[in-house]
């Protein structure tokens, strides 16, 4: 299975048969890695989550061994000299690194102190202090924030102050651990740009760790794969994504558009797109346009017929063109169109102020029985802040809030905690206990568990997965099993909606698939209401039934999410980026008025107007032989 | 009889309900996590901000010392002046919320306690004798003369509080860390200071929401009506309970975030070098001069004064 990766051990930063584990740990963190960085050079570095993708990133910043203790075995140099020997200060004057969560290491108050604060440390002249000050904000975009607090910037921008700050100490390198895992896919776009200027305009190596492949995919020039501590690959992205079997055994996401390559090996000419753009352009003259339309008209004429429901909803509730039958991932568990449920939760003309500034202006919503309905909007736009509502968090300056058609009453969280669960992001925040059934057992301490709840304890143990785990901690479980746990607690009792704060944030494609298995057996035992903020679009929201879109407080888009997801233009305009296959149909046809939201069912829909029924699942069979990103057989040819 | 227990009840009403609402406005106004707000920096262009932060630094010091010898007449004039630089800053309104309830709490207290615990010597003229049902306590009543002296006291400490607040809000903590420097204190009390006006915020913030988890995993947190007085002792029992509670998860979140801090400390090159460069330079503006020659001035005057017993605070 292992594969020596292509590139190893040249270039300027070199990480030579380098192993490490952790004090106490009983397997290694990293197993004889063999990776090198050239100056100019974008590295997407992947993995599921405990891959030991972050460790190598403190690897190559020297912050192994000198602040994380434990035992290392090879080297990492710079330029023939062992960066893990050199002091912290030292090391980030050649190798700077940007951590996940940038509140924690903005230390400073203001944007411009935030990035002079390394100069200053190192007691350079003023004059040199000023020049790299003013650089650093100028190559990552926030010379016109210099001034601002740091408490008041979005989380894009925090994230760009880091990078100024690191980028402040002069390295060669940069190495970002899930830098865009907080930010909206506006926020991320703009930390990735900052970044390939500094590699094409400096000549800054930049390494990104990170889960999201779709959105960096299109920027990096070589991709690592990571698993159980071993880079598996190292190779260009057309090389690396070429054979989907690594990706495939180790559960790792791959970009939409490759995938779709893959289950559409002729009408990709067997070169991979990195990009949407780079798949539009591709498919532009080939039979896939056609086919694209004609299954979108096909669609429209089913909707059009009514089919016995009122938008048309069944219809495209997965009966594609004809005799492609497609799983739907948002089929209605309440089993009637969105618009024939009884409201659970409907705010009614809710505004909301903080310090004279309205985060939610006259928002209308309702929310039917059963229905799943995902908000999305870009950082700010008032989504969590309208959900928190529903529980009793916070007062709306106008409006009112309605559970069952009873008014919800601010600052009344217990009471209404019991009709509406709230997962929050932060899940770990809400565990108190120190075994795994006290957690599930805390709120029955406090209120009586209801005749028919959803879930009882053991019923919460045996449908989570706890069984045999109820006397350990909940700390000893991993993140994922941590947030399983706050949920089944939550769902304990008799909530008629649960709520869920941006669940997937930073989670890997294989703990996002889990999460959804999760969610649908959730929704499929129990029948609730699920409402979901989220800016992971691609991952989350479009398994929703329904999406509304949140645009600086505002009810921007409203309905199915083929519907909402084919408003591309207008996503943009509210700092959302519609996913790669809705942005990919939408390029190709110009405009559609719902899209199809899979690669299984993209390529089940043009198949079917061939003729040829595709599979997709992207077999081993369907890989495309690469030689240098040009497909094995034209280059043979030529 | 009825006339010793109407006497008693409203005692009981002037000791108990003045220090009450200190509590009902903290929460009504400020909430815990307005308390973010308190030492927050309000980045603006105002002349205050641009001044000499070593200025800033001695600004409260000055006017402490002057509140600590003058007298309450000579305090007044201090307490304006104190007061005159915040029309200048123009803070936010969750700041000026904030500051009502840090300046009102204060004062409230040591005017109501002082009122009723300072006795003027004989013969005392009460506002309201308390009946001997409660006299017993301690207090024999409530005074003018208290009053006056509580709220000559309270000045006295919000001067130091207006003036110390007035400079957090208005300077940048890197400021700070450089006035420090020219004062020859070492490099780790500005970067103390600096850690903890940036992250006391996020401290506070990260308490709301454990508060709010707790809640939402159906911890009964709710506060009865004030007439619900057997649901009191419940209710202290339950915020009590919740401080354990919460304990585990708000020290496991600070440790971790203090481990990633500690980090990107070292690998900026803290306390690398005694001295450190600086991006600001502050050179000395006329705005300062002013402000030194007043400060001087006024430090000058006050122990002049001082010394022909003009203005001296009694001792």
């Amino acid at each position: 299975m292992r594969r020596r990766p292509a590139i190893s051990s040249n270039g300027e930063l070199v990480a030579d048969d380098v192993s490490f584990a952790y004090v106490g740990a009983t397997t290694a963190a990293l197993r004889h890695i063999e990776f090198g960085v050239d100056p100019g050079e974008v590295v997407l570095i992947t993995g599921v989550s405990g891959c030991g993708k972050s460790t190598l990133a403190l690897a190559l910043c020297g912050l192994i061994p000198s602040r994380i203790p434990g035992e290392l075995r090879g080297q990492v140099m710079f330029r023939g000299k062992p960066l893990s020997a050199m002091k912290p200060h030292e090391a980030s004057q050649l190798v700077g690194m940007v951590f996940q969560n940038p509140n924690l290491q903005l230390i400073n108050q203001t944007v411009v102190s935030e990035v002079a604060f390394g100069p200053e440390n190192l007691a350079l002249p003023h004059d040199e202090i000023v020049r790299r000050v003013n650089w650093c904000l100028e190559v990552t975009g926030m010379e016109g924030m210099r001034k601002a607090a740091t408490v008041t910037l979005s989380g894009g921008q925090k994230q760009r102050t880091a990078i100024a700050a690191t980028l402040a100490m002069k390295p060669q390198i940069l190495v970002l651990d899930e830098p865009l895992s907080d930010l909206d896919p506006v926020g991320a776009q703009e930390v990735l740009a900052t970044l390939q200027r500094l590699a094409r305009d400096e000549g800054t190596a930049v390494v990104i760790i990170e889960h999201r492949v779709d959105e960096v995919a299109p920027w990096a020039d070589r991709v690592g794969l990571m698993d159980k501590g071993r880079l598996l690959l190292d190779q260009p992205p057309r090389q690396a994504w070429a054979d989907p079997v690594p990706w495939a055994t180790t559960g790792v996401g791959v970009p939409d558009v490759v995938q779709l390559a893959h289950a559409l090996p002729d009408a990709f000419g067997g070169v991979l797109p990195l990009s949407v753009g780079d798949a539009a352009e591709q498919l532009a003259d080939t039979w896939v346009v056609p086919a694209l339309a004609a299954a979108a008209e096909g669609r429209a004429v089913e909707a059009a017929s009514g089919d016995g429901s009122p938008d048309g909803a069944s219809a495209r509730n997965g009966r594609l063109a004809a005799g492609t039958a497609v799983p739907s991932p948002w089929a209605s568990i309440a089993g009637r169109p969105t618009g024939e449920r009884p409201p659970v939760l409907a705010w009614e003309g809710i505004s909301v102020e903080f310090d004279g500034k309205r985060a939610v202006n006259d928002v209308t919503l309702r929310v039917g029985e059963g229905e799943s309905v995902a908000i999305i909007g870009a950082n700010g736009s008032g989504k969590s802040t309208l959900v928190s509502l529903a529980v009793g968090m916070g007062t709306p300056s106008a409006g009112q809030v309605f559970f069952r058609g009873q008014p919800v009453q601010p600052g009344k969280v217990f009471e209404h905690s019991a009709q509406v669960a709230l997962l929050l992001q932060a899940a770990d925040e809400m565990l108190f206990e120190d075994t795994v059934i006290d957690e599930l057992k805390f709120g029955t301490k406090f209120r009586a568990l209801p005749p028919n709840p959803v879930l009882d304890v053991e019923g919460a143990i045996d449908f989570f997965g706890f069984k045999g785990l109820e006397q350990i901690s909940p700390w000893e479980l991993s993140q994922g099993g941590r947030q399983r746990l706050a949920l089944a607690a939550l769902l304990v009792g008799a909530p008629g909606v649960l709520v869920l704060d941006e669940p997937t944030t930073g989670q890997d494609a294989e703990h996002m698939r889990a999460f959804l298995r999760l969610l649908a057996a959730v929704r499929k035992r129990t029948g609730l209401t699920v409402i979901t903020v989220t800016h992971d679009i691609r991952g989350l929201a479009s398994h929703a039934e329904r999406i509304v879109l949140l645009g600086q407080g505002e009810v921007r888009l409203d309905g199915p999410t083929r519907h909402v997801l084919a408003q591309t233009e207008e996503l943009k305009r509210w700092g959302v980026l519609s996913p790669p296959l809705p942005r990919l149909q939408a390029d190709l046809l110009g405009h559609c008025d719902d899209v199809l939201l899979s690669v299984a069912e993209f390529a089940a829909a043009v198949g079917a107007y061939r003729g040829v029924p595709v599979e997709h699942g992207m077999p081993a069979e369907h890989a495309m032989p690469m030689q240098h990103g040009v497909p094995a057989e034209r280059a043979g040819g030529t | 009889m009825s006339n010793i227990l109407v006497r008693t009840i409203l005692a009981y009403l002037i000791i108990f309900v003045p220090p009450l609402i200190l509590p009902w406005m903290f929460i009504k106004l400020v909430g815990l996590g307005g308390l973010r707000d308190l030492v927050t920096y309000e980045a603006r262009d105002t002349p205050l901000h641009k001044l000499d932060p070593r200025l800033k630094v001695l600004y409260p010091v000055a006017m402490g010392i002057l509140s600590i010898i003058l007298n309450w007449d000579f305090m007044l004039i201090v307490f304006a002046l104190s007061v005159i630089p915040w029309f200048w800053l123009k803070p936010s309104r969750a700041k000026i919320r904030v500051l009502m309830v840090m300046v009102i709490g204060p004062a409230l207290t040591g005017f109501w306690s002082q009122g009723l615990y300072y006795l003027p010597p004989q013969p005392i003229h009460y506002i309201y004798q308390f009946p001997w049902t409660i006299s017993w306590m301690g207090s024999p009543g409530i005074t003018g003369y208290g009053m006056v002296f509580g709220l000559q006291q309270s000045a006295r400490v919000l001067v130091t509080v207006s003036t110390s607040m007035l400079i957090l809000v208005s300077t940048d903590v890197g400021d700070f860390t450089w006035a420090f420097e020219r004062f020859r204190m070492p490099p780790a009390v500005g970067f103390a200071l600096t850690a903890a006006l940036r992250f006391l915020p996020d401290m506070i913030s990260r308490t709301t929401l454990v508060l709010r988890a707790v809640e939402l995993r159906g911890y009964d947190m709710s506060r009865p009506r004030w007439f619900q007085v057997r649901q009191w002792p419940d209710y202290v029992k339950r915020l009590s309970r919740c401080i354990v509670i919460i304990t585990v998860p708000l020290l496991v979140g600070s440790l971790r975030g203090t481990t990633t801090m500690a980090m990107v400390a070292d690998a900026r090159g803290f306390g690398v070098n005694r001295r450190r460069g600086s991006l600001q330079e502050h050179p000395i503006t006329k705005f300062d001069v002013a402000g030194y020659v007043i400060l001087v001035a006024l430090l000058g005057t006050a122990f002049v004064l001082n010394h022909f017993h003009i203005g001296a605070r009694p001792y």
